[in-house]
């Protein structure tokens, strides 16, 4: 563990060269479209001249291109950049809606864990058993599914048919705010009646989101157990005599580390996989928000965006790393 | 020369099913087909031959399997023959006759007073239209449309998959064997596309390029009747194509670097071995090395993702048509269907119910398979299954 520093000094700086990376990429695609945004972010074709200029002024369009993407990286770091289309920051915008996505990754990990963890373990122990066969069949289907289709099926489920959620709007945070996620927060605050609000609205888009990625965990997890099984040490163990539920708790042990880190992953990209639920489910997070930056050819906005998806990304696979070296003794920095 | 060759097969007996038999009799057509062109192949890769028998063996013992197989084969028929067994055509919209047959329930008729020009007459007619499934916004019949959207669906998965994994190979393939520098440098860029959502990259570059690519196809009429051939599409909707083909592109673009990274690793432990630094010793070019010696014994796990990423690519690009991206009616496209039974769900219900289980199915196949393919790709379990096999018929020869 004495390496831990210098390791994360070391991996930050590998993020330096992707984060700048992504936001090339984004600036190039901004870069290629044959429409001019201005026109659009100064209201259409009924837009001034004067209008326009200013605007192109603002994001220093009337530049070379180097000076453009300079301005861009220059203003999501000091959260100077303006989304055109409401004239707020761009960062302060994805704060208010990261906030939103985030509780709906919390949700869909909480079903993932539920789902993915006890029934690839359950998978493994009845292994080649018709349990088995239909677990593994109903993970394969948990995959296969698109996400519209399943959201629409529970939708009509237990929407239309039972009412056991609701659709419309975002509850109210809680009057005291500590962590600025709503459902943390009413929990720590004891506010049961916003947690249950908070609970009717997101447990389905969020049980949605988690199905998908449950069937990846299922299959993951048996895979894990069986690989952890086959080991050498399983032999000894069985070999001494050791009672059958004290030899899973050991093979349980040894497979569940590669588990952990892939969570680590899966709520990276949960967090990241959310622009087709939010859009079914009415929610205003980043995802939609993306979406709706490039309907609206408002490339600010999605620069910052995928400069927030980059960070996530490195961010959940530099925790996978660490959670790796920290469960497992063997691994080094 | 044959006397050898049909001792040597008579020496292992397996215990034979129908399917084995035919398996047998598709794999030796096979190799025959190929030795019409190359001389003695068939008698030179004996083992290679063996080999797909035996994986093909495997293959028949696994229901799973054969039934992604089953599911795939069915998808690619329809691929290729549907647009031409639809009883309506793709762009025919009865809606324009009678408003009513908008959204048809399934099992539903319509009476259609259909007005139309033909060779400068104005010709009225009154036809029925029958919907077993139901139809859309534009009053098509929705079977037509799934069977029509096949091609569509099919098409796109065989170039993304011809482009995007072949391109990511090859990048892998270098990156591995050259390492250094080179290798740096690739692997930068691919990290950098995995850091971004694919989904989200895809969206950006199919709202952002249809313009480009419909001037493009604009300009070049070979190129336009090719797609529209590649597409069954009637010429009329030549400026759909942009949007289809942008998302063709992005999904290309999104595609390759899985398969950049995963080829860079078993690469880099398969460059290690001995036959490699002979095949280096004795002079061969690095092409050669890279592609006929590197490249065949790092395929099976590649197999597996490209199979699975059939299915894989068949969900995104029907998430980007669900998004409104890609196809636009009329072309027809599932992911489409979806979107448009969105906007009136649940009151039509089967827009989102048929191409959604259609989706489920086919990707659900592609799945089975490539599950199967992992384990028939995999020699340790290839081996245990012939095992079994050959004890089987022991067995059965010492009870006789």
């Amino acid at each position: 563990m004495a390496g831990l520093g210098k390791f994360l000094v070391r991996r930050a700086l590998t993020f330096i060269p992707t984060l700048i990376g992504v936001t090339l990429i984004v600036f190039i695609i901004a870069y290629i479209i044959p429409a001019n945004p201005v026109r659009a972010w100064a209201g259409g074709e009924k837009a001034s001249q004067a209008a326009i200029e200013m605007i192109k002024r603002q994001y220093h369009l009337d530049q070379p291109w180097y000076n453009q993407y300079v301005f861009l990286v220059k203003g999501l770091f000091t959260n100077t950049l303006l989304d055109p289309l409401n004239q707020e920051p761009v960062f302060t915008n994805i704060g208010n809606r990261f906030v939103v996505t985030f509780q709906l990754a919390l949700f869909a990990f909480f079903f993932l864990v539920l789902m993915g963890l006890p029934l690839g373990i359950i998978s493994a122990l009845k292994r080649n058993s018709v349990t088995d066969m239909f677990l593994r069949i109903l993970a394969l289907i948990f995959i296969s599914t698109p996400i519209y289709v399943m959201a629409y099926l529970f939708i009509w489920l237990f929407f239309l048919h039972w009412s056991t959620t609701t659709l419309a709007g975002i509850p109210p945070a809680p009057p005291h705010q500590i962590t600025h996620i709503p459902v943390i927060d009413s929990i720590i605050t004891l506010d049961w009646n916003n947690f249950v609000q908070q609970v009717e609205r997101f447990w389905l888009p969020g049980f949605t989101l988690g199905l998908g990625a449950a069937g990846v965990l299922m299959r993951f997890t048996r895979n894990s157990f069986l690989e952890a099984y086959s080991r050498d040490s399983t032999l000894f163990l069985k070999a001494k005599g050791v009672p059958k539920s004290r030899l899973y708790k050991h093979v349980l042990k040894n497979a569940l580390v590669p588990v952990i880190t892939i969570l680590a992953l899966q709520f990276g990209g949960l967090l990241a996989g959310t622009p087709i639920t939010e859009t079914i489910f009415n929610l205003p997070g980043i995802g939609r928000y993306a979406l709706q930056a490039i309907m609206y050819l408002d490339f600010p906005a999605l620069i910052g965006v995928t400069f927030l998806y980059a960070i996530v990304f490195v961010t959940a696979n530099l925790i996978a790393d660490i959670l790796y070296a920290v469960i497992d003794p063997r691994v080094r920095f | 020369m044959t006397e050898k060759t049909v001792k040597y097969e008579e020496k292992e007996e397996y215990e034979m099913g129908i399917l084995d038999r035919v398996s047998d009799r598709l794999i030796e057509s096979f190799a025959s087909f190929i030795t019409l062109f190359r001389k003695d192949w068939k008698r030179k890769n004996q083992s290679r031959i063996k080999e797909w028998k035996l994986m093909a063996y495997s293959i028949n013992r696994s229901p799973p399997t054969l039934l992604g197989l089953f599911i795939v084969i069915v998808y690619l028929f329809f691929g290729i023959f549907g647009p031409y067994l639809v009883t309506w055509p793709y762009d025919f919209f009865p809606v324009n006759y009678n408003v009513s047959s908008q959204l048809a329930h399934p099992g539903s008729s319509y009476f259609l007073n259909v007005t139309t020009i033909q060779n400068g007459y104005i010709i009225h007619y009154t036809t029925n239209v029958y919907y077993p499934l139901g139809s859309d916004t534009y009053g098509r019949d929705l079977l037509s449309i799934l069977l029509a959207g096949a091609r569509t669906a099919l098409v796109l998965d065989i170039f993304i998959i011809l482009i995007g994994p072949t391109m990511g190979i090859i990048l892998g393939l270098i990156s591995g064997y050259y390492g250094g520098k080179i290798d740096e440098l690739i692997m930068r860029i691919t990290d950098m596309f995995l850091a971004f959502p694919g989904l989200i990259l895809a969206i950006a570059l199919s709202a952002v390029l249809p313009g480009r690519i419909q001037s493009f196809l604009n300009a070049h009429v070979w190129a336009q009747t090719f797609v529209l051939k590649l597409f069954a599409l009637h010429p009329r909707d030549v400026n759909n194509l942009g949007k289809l083909l942008a998302v063709f592109v992005a999904l290309v673009i999104v595609w390759w670097p899985g398969y950049a990274r995963v080829t860079r690793g078993s690469t880099l432990t398969e460059k290690e071995n001995p036959y490699v630094e002979a095949a280096r010793a004795i002079g061969l070019p690095k092409r050669t090395i890279l592609f006929r010696h590197i490249l065949p014994n790092i395929i099976g796990p590649i197999l597996v993702m490209i199979t699975m990423d059939f299915g894989g690519i068949i969900l995104t690009e029907a998430g980007l048509s669900f998004l409104g991206l890609g196809a636009v009616p009329p072309i027809p496209d599932w992911g489409n269907l979806i979107n448009q039974g969105s906007q009136y769900f649940p009151q039509a219900w089967w827009l989102v119910a048929f191409p959604g289980l259609v989706i489920i199915t086919v990707v659900l196949g592609w799945n089975l398979l490539g599950d199967g393919l992992r384990d028939v790709l995999d020699p340790r379990t290839r081996r245990s299954l012939e095992f079994k096999l050959k004890k089987k018929t022991e067995g059965g020869e010492a009870n006789a």
